[in-house]
């Protein structure tokens, strides 16, 4: 127990000292900024300017899935769907809860969900994908702070994976692969793909071993 | 206010989750535990900067040029107007919201169906067929009988407590039970308790009566 506690402790502590201490207050960075925009006056020149950065990106991560049921030709479907729900949503977005570029990401998984649910389900569905998805109440500087943290860190770490690890990160992130289809797939056994996984989330610094969450949340 | 649970889902579900790739009914447990568990929160928050990043540093495709005249066209079409947000209304409180929307926007509302003494079922249409979802309702002090599972089932503890041999299960308490596990539940003594839980496969009695009752335990997943 103590051992993991001090190696969490150290973990934390040893986060890069990079943009944490600029902005606790308010999410300053260009993508982020230009949202509210959109989501304040429906300004049409910020949001031109979103789309011109993300659909790109969006067309990309739409045509990186491998799921059943999925053809390259609902790429451009998928960038339609979300900028048009970006649009749409964007007067719901909280710069205090996740960078534009996250947010973006989660409206983005949860259309490729729902299109694929729709094009395999011929019966009613009672829930869209983002009805699951929870908005914490509480607006705490100290999260805003650490999610900065956790965000400079995903950065700077995602590129410096050992090959294993992101190829699996992106089987899950990126195609959209369950791990047991991950362990399939690569001919691993499922314990060799969680650890895989699990290794990879703890360089990113991501895991928080649930022995500690209490004493992270309360502090 | 923070409340500490001691029952979660695994990390590989939280994982899945937040990359989209977890099943309709385990996805729904699991968001159901969200709405109480603010540790988890947390770490689905963070998970979703590691879909945020990959995207964001993917090579960027081509887009057809008039895709963004066809979304401005889109955006200018007149709206439905929005319902104002009829399930809060409605809902029973404290329940997480997209349990409410399963229950008041089913075509057929659910109905409280007797199990046994202590114990009622209601059937939650997902439309999905690899879970049976239904809210398990125990009467204050009520015992169930005692049984097994074939398969994994997932619990939530929406309102009240149980126990069982092994724990205490307050609300948002997450519960995995393998197959093979044999458990009886108790509700506990100061009022009724309502589950929400996705099982794979029918219980099996371990009594003499559910010998019985047995071949009438069909699994129908909707």
């Amino acid at each position: 127990m103590e051992n993991i506690r001090a190696t969490v402790d150290k973990k934390i502590q040893s986060a890069p000292k990079v943009a944490i201490f600029k902005s606790t207050e308010k999410r300053d960075d260009k993508w982020s900024v230009l949202l509210v925009e959109v989501g304040a006056s429906q300004d049409r020149r910020a949001f031109a300017q979103l789309f011109e950065h993300f659909a790109p990106l969006l067309k990309s991560f739409a045509q990186a899935s491998k799921q059943d049921g999925w053809f390259p030709g609902l790429a451009e479907d998928l960038v339609q769907e979300v900028m048009i729900k970006v649009w749409q949503k964007a007067a719901g977005y909280n710069p205090q809860k996740a960078s534009a570029t996250t947010w973006i990401y989660t409206v983005a998984r949860n259309c490729r969900i729902d299109m694929l649910r729709r094009k395999c389900n011929t019966q009613h569905l009672p829930l869209e994908n983002e009805d699951y998805w929870h908005e914490p109440d509480e607006e705490t500087p100290v999260s805003l702070l650490r999610q900065k943290r956790t965000e400079e860190h995903v950065k700077l770490s995602l590129g410096q994976l050992p090959r294993e690890q992101d190829e699996i990160l992106r089987k899950v992130y990126l195609e959209g692969k369950s791990h047991a289809e991950a362990s399939q797939e690569l001919d691993l056994p499922l314990g060799t793909v969680k650890s895989r996984v699990r290794l990879g989330l703890q360089k990113l610094q991501i895991l928080v071993a649930p022995e500690f969450r209490e004493e992270l949340v309360n502090d | 206010m923070t409340k500490f649970l001691n029952h979660h889902p695994t990390r590989e579900m939280l994982v899945e989750f937040s990359a989209g790739t977890l099943d309709t009914a385990t996805s729904i447990c699991v968001s159901a535990h969200l709405h109480f568990c603010e540790s988890c929160r947390d770490e689905v928050a963070r998970l979703n900067e590691v879909g945020a990043h990959l995207m964001a540093e993917a090579e960027p495709e081509t887009i057809d040029e008039g895709l963004f005249d066809k979304v401005m066209l889109k955006i200018d079409e007149p709206q439905p107007k929005l319902e104002a947000n009829p399930v809060q209304k409605i809902g029973v409180s404290g329940f997480p919201a997209h349990v409410n929307t399963l229950i008041h926007n089913a075509k057929k509302t659910p109905v409280w169906k007797r199990l046994s003494k202590s114990m009622q079922e209601a059937k939650l249409y997902t439309g999905q067929n690899q879970f049976e979802v239904a809210l398990h309702k125990i009467c204050a002090g009520g015992v169930t009988p005692k049984h097994d599972h074939r398969d994994l089932e997932y619990t939530v503890v929406l309102k009240g407590s149980f126990s069982d041999e092994n724990s205490v299960y307050t609300e948002g308490d997450f519960i995995i039970r393998e197959p093979g596990d044999i458990h009886q539940p108790m509700g506990a003594k100061n009022g009724e308790c309502i589950c929400l839980s996705a099982q794979k496969a029918p219980i099996r009695l371990t009594s003499l009566l559910g010998f019985f009752l047995n071949p009438w335990l069909r699994i129908n997943p909707s």
